[in-house]
């Protein structure tokens, strides 16, 4: 309990609220006196012996509910582990849960795969206290701390698995293996990150911007979501400057000397009017189709979100979404506003099985007659397809009449391929295939695509 | 290990309830966490610092409190300029003058009793002892609060009212609950006063106070618990007319008004439209009534267009 209340408070403070040593103690003696049950109660008991003020007290609600949810809730055990440090008579049962989730020594595969959470989540929350998560305050250090604890629970022996499965020319094994290991570095990262979100929670918007920015889209949290708006309101309004310079420049374009002396030949030399070369604007024709998916739909919404904020340097875009069948939602987005476009667009569309053979079909009926040189296709999606023919071929048509083909997919790109991933089969008629799933990889990637488009 | 904590969890539970239902019991009706604040205060022998709008029972907390435990409410009302002659002790200068009057007269005898000067000034010497002595002294409500041996509950109305130097001044007395007094030495009781502070946020309360208390913030009540306050404080009032009532208060206090209504003040209207005999609630009695629960013309300038669209609402929401 000692230990949870330190890393509460830690929290606490990093939000701003004001906690001296005194309180430290009342707050101990506190839940002492009210015990850990009811998490209400205690809650209430913690909110009056720290946080002393409205101010305060709406902090104290938002990281108790983040704490509990994310860091202790989750797992059966080391909260009531926890609770006993407090109690010495308990020492044995202590060391005995201690060594029954000892890292390294439990087999991460075993654990994984038979899909024991306890054990995998308590595995990791100790790993955390290990290398001393609770200390982490920059989004920088998400990788340095996710390697960390990956190998507290027991990398190196996933790691000598492989290597052995390699040797042994069991491919199929290995690459078992290797996913494996890469959904594990995954959550691990994930909680990485839930972590980071934690203690960056209102001290300091920029710093809280800056590692929402980088948090992966499907982490983030419904709190969050009035943050996260204003963050791509900014990214955007930077590109939309950033750009239209540049689309300024490109339009001036340079004299034309020999027209302009061809249409000045009757002023005798003199040089009454200036030809300017005329640089054609190539306004780029985009056409995108969202596949808004449970497991991709919050990247969607960001990513629409994002693309419609462009509208002054991206003015035609067609949207289609789809789950299984594909509708197009581009009036939505061009009479309401975006916001409620992309929400609206998850509630038509999203929920369902996705099927990208059936989507493709689709689209290709939608766009048929427009698409041509001039288009940019951009496919969002985690390209799982529940095992149905994902229709590569019309996907090859498609990029045989477009300009280009980008694929952004929220998946690291060691997943794609893994499972129902038909990924590896749309990769060769994708000009551009991304691993996007941060605000800040879909920033890079919309900045990408309007240089490619001037 | 799991029993023990059950304890006291469900032993803290037991005794919240307990104190809510007594308070209940008394009239001050109040939810889990006002009553959480009572038990903490008493487990850890903390001070509470009550904050929250005006009028949502943070004096009335303290009274309540003090009926239950059968002790005596001590309150000292605070105000700009208040110094410890007030808050703590005064000698009785009054006293003390007719005293020197009555020694002057008897000074003569004194002296001529004696035989030397220097044994002259050591009687005086005596007298002076006794000028300085608790029978001189004029205890306030600080110094009487902590100087019972029988307990009592001490209410520090409005701190925020008060200058910071005060502040200062009690702090030091909410750490040690002793009062040095020169002339005298310390004084202390036997039984530690129980304390509330309260405060109307009219300015930040120093951090250094805040640390010695519990802090609890009372907000407005939401609508069952005003109805129970109500159901308390005007029993006649009929079931029906309550709801709507209640429910009408809850709707103006989300209008942009200087001072939106308190619980007193459902109170008072609630004896109001008891008084006028009223039976449902309607535009036009709201109106005749409105001063009861506003205190600015301009507030019910603001509400009065409203009022039509507040009591549909009100009737609607309560079906
Ligand atoms: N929970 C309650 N139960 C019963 N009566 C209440 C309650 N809350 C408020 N009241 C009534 O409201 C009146 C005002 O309460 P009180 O004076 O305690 O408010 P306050 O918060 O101290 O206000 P101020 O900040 O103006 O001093 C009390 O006389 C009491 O009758
Ligand atoms: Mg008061």
């Amino acid at each position: 309990m000692v230990d949870f209340l330190r890393d509460f408070i830690k929290v606490l403070r990093a939000s701003d609220v004001r906690i001296s040593t005194s309180e430290t103690i009342d707050a101990m003696n506190v839940a002492s006196v009210v015990g850990l049950e009811d998490k209400i109660l205690l809650k209430e008991s913690l909110s009056q012996s720290l946080a002393k003020s409205l101010r305060e007290k709406e902090i104290f609600e938002e990281c108790y509910e983040n704490f509990f949810k994310e860091s202790y809730m989750n797992f059966s055990s080391p909260d009531d582990k926890k609770d006993d440090n407090f109690n010495d008579a308990n020492k044995d049962i202590d060391s005995e849960l201690d060594q029954d989730i000892f890292p390294g020594e439990e087999d991460l595969e075993s654990m994984y795969n038979e899909s024991d959470r306890t054990a995998l989540m308590s595995s990791m929350a100790l790993a955390s206290r290990e290398v001393g998560l609770s200390q982490i305050r920059l989004f920088t250090q998400t990788g340095m701390f996710t390697r960390k604890i990956f190998e507290f629970m027991g990398l190196e022996k996933l790691n000598n698995d492989i290597f052995q499965a390699s040797r042994e020319g069991n491919l199929e094994r290995e690459n078992d293996l290797k996913e494996l290991r890469e959904r594990i570095r995954l959550e691990i990262r994930d909680y990485v990150e839930q972590q980071v979100k934690l203690r960056t929670s209102q001290s300091g918007r920029q710093l809280r911007e800056e590692a929402l920015s980088q948090v992966r889209l499907s982490q983030v949290d419904r709190s969050d979501l009035a943050i996260m708006i204003n963050i791509v309101r900014k990214m955007a309004k930077r590109l939309v400057s950033l750009h239209s310079r540049r689309k300024k420049k490109a339009n001036r374009g340079q004299l034309d000397v020999r027209s302009t002396l061809r249409a000045n030949q009757g002023y005798d030399g003199l040089l009454f009017e200036t030809v300017w070369k005329k640089t054609k604007v190539n306004r780029p024709k985009v056409i995108t189709l969202c596949d808004v998916s449970g497991s991709v739909a919050n990247v969607a919404r960001f990513f629409l979100m994002f693309l419609y904020s462009l509208s002054e340097v991206l003015p035609h875009i067609r949207t289609f979404a789809f789950s299984n069948k594909a509708g197009e939602v581009t009036d939505l987005f061009e009479t309401k506003d975006i916001e409620e476009a992309s929400a609206e667009t998850l509630l038509l569309y999203g929920g369902g099985s996705t099927d990208y053979g059936q989507a493709l079909i689709d689209l290709e009926g939608f766009i048929e007659t427009e698409i041509d040189k001039k288009t940019t296709l951009i496919i969002l999606g985690d390209a799982r397809s529940n095992f149905g023919d994902p229709r590569a071929d019309i996907l090859k048509s498609l990029q045989e009449k477009s300009k280009r083909v980008i694929f952004l997919n929220p998946e690291p790109k060691g997943l794609w391929g893994t499972g129902d991933s038909e990924m590896k089969r749309f990769l060769p008629y994708c000009g551009k295939a991304r691993y996007c799933s941060s605000l800040k990889d879909l920033e890079r990637v919309v900045d990408d695509l309007l240089r490619m488009a001037f | 290990m799991a029993k023990a904590k059950l304890s006291s969890t469900n032993k803290s539970k037991e005794s919240i309830e307990e104190i809510q239902a007594n308070f209940e019991r008394e009239g001050y009706i109040c939810n889990s966490h006002i009553a959480t604040a009572i038990y903490l205060s008493q487990a850890l022998e903390k001070p509470i610092l009550v904050e929250g709008p005006p009028g949502v029972g943070k004096t009335e907390l303290a009274k309540a409190t003090s009926t239950w435990m059968k002790k005596p409410l001590i309150r000292l009302q605070c105000y700009e300029g208040l110094d410890e002659a007030k808050a703590l002790y005064e000698w009785k200068y009054g006293k003390q003058l007719l005293y020197t009057q009555v020694l002057k007269d008897k000074l003569n005898d004194i002296i001529s009793d004696t035989i030397g000067l220097e044994e002259s000034l050591e009687s005086l010497h005596d007298f002076d002892d006794i000028f300085f002595s608790e029978k001189f002294l004029e205890p306030r409500p600080l110094l009487k609060a902590i100087n019972s041996n029988e307990g009592s509950v001490l209410l520090i109305d409005e701190i925020d009212k008060s200058d910071d130097e005060f502040e200062a001044f009690l702090l030091e007395i909410l750490s040690d609950y002793q009062v040095s007094v020169p002339e005298i030495g310390t004084i202390s009781g036997k039984v530690r006063p129980v304390v509330f502070l309260t405060s109307n946020n009219t300015r930040e309360i120093g951090d250094a106070l805040k640390r010695r208390c519990l802090h609890l913030y009372i907000p407005f009540p939401d609508s069952t618990l005003e109805e129970k306050i109500i159901i308390s404080r005007v029993p006649e009032l009929d079931k029906k007319l309550r709801m709507h009532l209640v429910s009408f208060v809850q709707n103006l206090r989300e209008l942009d008004l200087k001072k939106v209504p308190s619980v007193s003040e459902t109170i008072d209207w609630g004896k109001s439209l008891v008084l006028l005999n009223i039976k449902t609630l309607d535009p036009v009695i709201v109106r005749e009534t409105l001063n009861v629960l506003l205190k600015f013309q301009s507030d019910i300038d603001t509400a009065d267009s409203e009022i039509e669209a507040l009591v549909r609402v009100s009737l609607n929401e309560t079906k």
